[in-house]
Formats: structure tokens, C-alpha cells, sequence
């Protein structure tokens, strides 16, 4: 039986931001589809319907002239599909390969570490969003990126998430455009300062990979893309190591079998972004009337793929509202399934589950929540905590 | 048609016909071969496609690029001579009678 997109009234935005998950299960169990008003989106949430959308790019498209990405950034390579994304793509995989992350970023994402870990060890509290996560993620893409060090930590915070802001700026408030357009005017300067240099030079930065490309782009493309990865390649790894070390210290029997079995980690860090997906919904395009699951979509509906939801779909995963490293090993979507499956998953793999959180549990004794402070989880379009106050032995 | 047979992990066989021109990655999903799984659908990013493929085959596949060689080093299960994303490979003539074992582990 096919219905046309039922439409919910009652989700009130703020609590889809304090904890979307209880809305997406009564999401997920009225339609494939379902228009949510205070999103002003038609929301998809079953997890095997979300196979079926990223399958099928021709009926759910990336590309859209609305898009206030474009707007924002440029016209980069996630609203393009097919060839036009493929060649601008394939540029950025040399920066982004197994290999190249293990044996190039690696070392340098540990130092990373090391150093932030280091200034705060002995102080017995911290704050791991404001004094770990985040800096380790901002020093993390300012390397990869090939900006050089003298881009402090805090801008490139700020740039990333101004570009968000803007991104999904809907209300179209005229002061979040404008920080977003600042963002993407201090990126672009800093393109202009080492683009010659990464041109000279050839060497494993994403600005070195776009420049020696076999299809050479335009300093229109570069700027896009750049903006592209540094909107969405600082949130991600920031939010998978506080999930990460969060689901760990709420667990302790399960930190004492990754603290044993170091290699559990990997797996720990794949559990980690499946309970709490960094990037929670991202949107597409019906081109042509279709039926997607039980639901009737027609041509120019834009449908929110909403990958925290369909991670802890219970017909794919057993209590899934529980962090459980011991779970068998399935697939899970917090990457995406397409084609603009995640260029940044082996760094992400490599920062967040094999350097940074193991060497926090490592360095940090018998580290604990904070007893006083509260941990502050927010977000559905992007999720994680915003503070994780911890306390350790000193 | 070109038909060819899919060795699953735990020793069962299954024989496939499929149209020249789709990726053995997609013949597997389209046939429901659970031991490829295939995450990133065909974007060469996730190393979870990856198949063994007879040596009397491989001659005959398409030669392995930079990226594919390096995904494969990092893939869940061993590599080993015949290894291969199988999203990177076409269905064509020179698979007709083949058997691709799949892995253990994606």
C-alpha cells in the first residue's frame, strides 16, 4: 500500500536538537517518508531505505539549484554527480588513501596529540571538547589541508562551523550569511597564500592533490572544495572522539576490554559513530515522481537522509539506542552508501580510533566523567557533545 | 549473459548470469551474496567489495591503479595474489566459467 507523505506538525525543532532520536523512532514508524514542518523537510529514516536512495542517484539527487551550499561555498563536488563529481573526487583521493593516512598523517596526528595531552595532563580536569577535540580536529585539517601552521586553531573552528551556520541557514537570517561569506573569504585568502607553493611542491596535502590533478581545476573548484572539507572535516573527527571516549567512560566493562585489546579500539570507533552518527541528515533531490518504501514522492521534493536514524533502526540492530563494542559486526551508514561516501573515512578511522582516544586512555589514569559537570550532547543535523567535562588521577 | 560462480565464506556456492558492463560488486548485491558488502557502493573508498579472483583470470582484468592497490593493503582479510575490489571490475567475457572466492571478514 503506497500513501502519499504524511505530514507532522507536533516535533518541536528544539527537541529534535536536544535529542532527535525519540522523534525519529515515531518518524521511522509512520512512513518512509514523512514531512516534518518544523524542519521543513520531507525526513527519510529506515535504514534500508536509505540503501535504496544512495543506490539510485538518478531518482535522489545530490545536485540542486536551490542549494544554499552553492550559495555559501561555491558549487562543490557534493552537489555535483556522476562524471562532474567523479573527476573533482578523485582528485582529493591521493591525500586521503589508507596508506597515505597511516604512514604520512599518521605520525603527525599523534604529535598533535601529544602535544595538546601534554599541556593538560597534570592539571586532573579538562573539558575534552574545548581543550582536546576540537583543537586536535582544527590542527588535524589545517595539516591536511596544507594551510601551514600559522592558521590558529580557533579560526579554522570558526570558518568550519560560520560555513555550516550558513549552510543551513533556512531562516535565512541575513547575519549568519554574513559570517558565512567571511568564512569563505578568509579561506579563500588563505588558499592564495600557499596554493603556488603546494603548485611547486608536489607532497600529501589536499591543496598539493587538487593542484596535481589529472583534471585541472579552476581556482572556483579549489575554493569550493576546500570550503567543502573544511565545513565538514572538522565536526566529524571532533564529535567521534568525544562520542567515542563518552560511550568508553559510560561503559567501563566494555573501556576495560579495548584498554586490554588495543585493536578494539577500531572497532569501538565504528560502534561509537553508528550510536551517535557525527553528521546526522544530509539532504536530496527527487527528480521524478517515484516510491520510495510505502511512501509516494514526487518530482522536486527534497527528502533529509537522516543516517542517525537509520543507524539505530531496530530492524537492523538490536537495542540500538545502546553503545555496545561486543555488537557482530554489520554495516552501519554513518559514512553515507553512495557515491559522496565519506573521502575522510580512513582519517577519521586513523585520528580518532587508533591515536587520539587511545592515547586520552592511555595518558590520562583512571579517567572518569566529571562528578559535578555535566556532559552536553547537542545537534541532529550534526551531532555530538558540545562539552564532556572529565577528571583523572593526577 | 556471462555466468560465473561466487564463493561464499562459509564454502557454499552460488552461480550468477549477469549483463557485461555491471561491476562484479554489483552482480554480488543484485544477487544477494551477503560476503560482499560493499559500503561506499562502488566508490572505491571503503574496501569492503573485496574479492579473490583465480590467476587464471587475473591476467585478463584491468591492471591495478594506485588507488585500488593501496585500499587493498587495508582491506579486512588478508590480501593475496588474486585480490581485488570488486567494484573496479566489469563483468566481461573473460569471467565467464570463473569462480570468485569472497572473504572471511569485509
Amino acid at each position: 500500500m503506497v500513501n502519499p507523505v504524511p505530514v507532522v506538525k507536533d516535533v518541536v525543532f528544539q527537541n529534535l536538537l536536544d535529542d532527535p532520536y525519540p522523534s525519529y523512532d515515531r518518524i521511522r514508524n509512520l512512513a518512509s517518508a514523512v514531512w516534518v514542518d518544523s524542519a521543513r523537510i520531507n525526513l527519510v529514516t529506515r535504514f534500508d531505505d536509505i540503501m535504496e536512495v544512495e543506490r539510485n542517484h538518478a531518482v535522489f539527487a545530490s545536485t540542486n539549484p536551490k542549494s544554499l551550499m552553492n550559495k555559501v561555498m561555491g558549487h562543490s563536488l557534493m552537489r555535483k554527480d556522476d562524471e562532474l563529481h567523479q573527476i573533482e573526487r578523485k582528485a582529493l583521493e591521493p591525500s586521503f588513501r589508507p596508506g597515505v593516512v597511516k604512514k604520512h598523517w599518521g605520525p603527525i596526528f599523534s604529535d598533535i596529540a601529544d602535544r595538546l595531552i601534554s599541556a593538560f595532563e597534570d592539571k586532573g580536569e579538562a573539558d575534552l571538547f574545548k581543550d582536546f577535540a576540537g583543537p586536535m580536529a582544527s590542527y588535524a585539517l589545517i595539516e591536511l589541508l596544507g594551510f601551514k601552521s600559522d592558521v590558529a586553531w580557533q579560526d579554522i573552528s570558526l570558518w568550519s562551523q560560520s560555513l555550516m551556520d550558513a549552510v543551513g541557514n533556512y531562516s535565512t537570517d541575513p547575519g549568519i550569511t554574513a559570517r558565512g561569506k567571511a568564512a569563505a573569504g578568509a579561506i579563500e585568502t588563505e588558499i592564495d597564500r600557499v596554493l603556488g607553493y603546494h603548485t611547486e611542491n608536489e607532497n600529501p596535502s589536499i591543496l598539493s592533490s587538487i593542484a596535481h590533478a589529472e583534471h585541472k581545476h579552476s581556482i572556483e573548484q579549489i575554493r569550493a572544495n576546500v570550503n567543502v572539507v573544511v565545513g565538514g572535516g572538522l565536526n566529524e573527527p571532533r564529535d567521534s572522539i568525544l562520542t567515542l571516549i563518552y560511550g568508553l567512560l559510560l561503559n567501563p566493562n566494555q573501556l576495560a576490554r579495548v584498554q586490554k585489546e588495543k585493536r578494539l579500539f577500531a572497532t569501538a570507533f565504528e560502534e561509537a559513530v553508528r550510536w551517535v552518527s557525527p553528521i546526522g541528515m544530509y539532504p536530496r533531490r527527487v527528480t521524478q515522481d517515484t516510491v520510495l518504501g510505502d511512501t509516494q514522492l514526487k518530482e522536486g521534493d527534497q527528502i533529509g537522509i537522516c543516517i542517525g536514524a537509520a543507524n539505530r533502526d531496530p530492524s537492523h540492530f538490536d537495542d540500538p539506542s545502546v553503545f555496545d563494542i561486543n555488537r557482530p559486526r554489520q554495516q552501519h551508514l554513518a559514512f553515507g552508501g553512495g557515491p559522496h561516501f565519506c573521502a575522510g573515512t580512513w582519517v577519521a578511522k586513523q585520528m580518532v580510533g587508533e591515536i587520539a582516544v587511545p592515547m586520552i586512555f592511555d595518558r590520562l589514569k583512571n579517567l572518569r566523567l566529571h562528578g559535578s559537570r555535566p556532559v552536553i550532547e547537542n545537534g541532529w543535523v550534526f551531532r555530538g557533545p558540545t562539552s564532556l567535562p572529565v577528571q583523572w588521577d593526577v | 549473459m556471462i555466468t560465473f560462480t561466487f564463493v561464499n565464506p562459509d564454502g557454499t556456492e552460488t552461480a550468477v548470469q549477469v549483463a557485461p558492463g555491471y561491476s562484479v560488486m554489483q552482480a554480488a548485491l543484485a544477487n544477494g551474496i551477503n560476503g560482499v558488502t560493499a559500503e561506499c557502493n562502488g566508490s572505491a573508498a571503503c574496501a569492503t567489495c573485496h574479492a579473490y579472483f583465480d590467476e587464471s583470470v587475473t591476467s585478463a582484468l584491468p591492471e591495478i591503479k594506485e588507488h585500488e592497490d593501496d585500499m587493498l593493503d587495508f582491506a579486512a582479510s588478508p590480501r593475496e595474489a588474486g585480490s581485488r575490489l570488486s567494484c573496479q571490475i566489469l563483468v566481461s567475457e573473460a569471467l565467464e566459467g570463473t569462480r570468485i572466492r569472497l572473504p572471511d571478514a569485509q
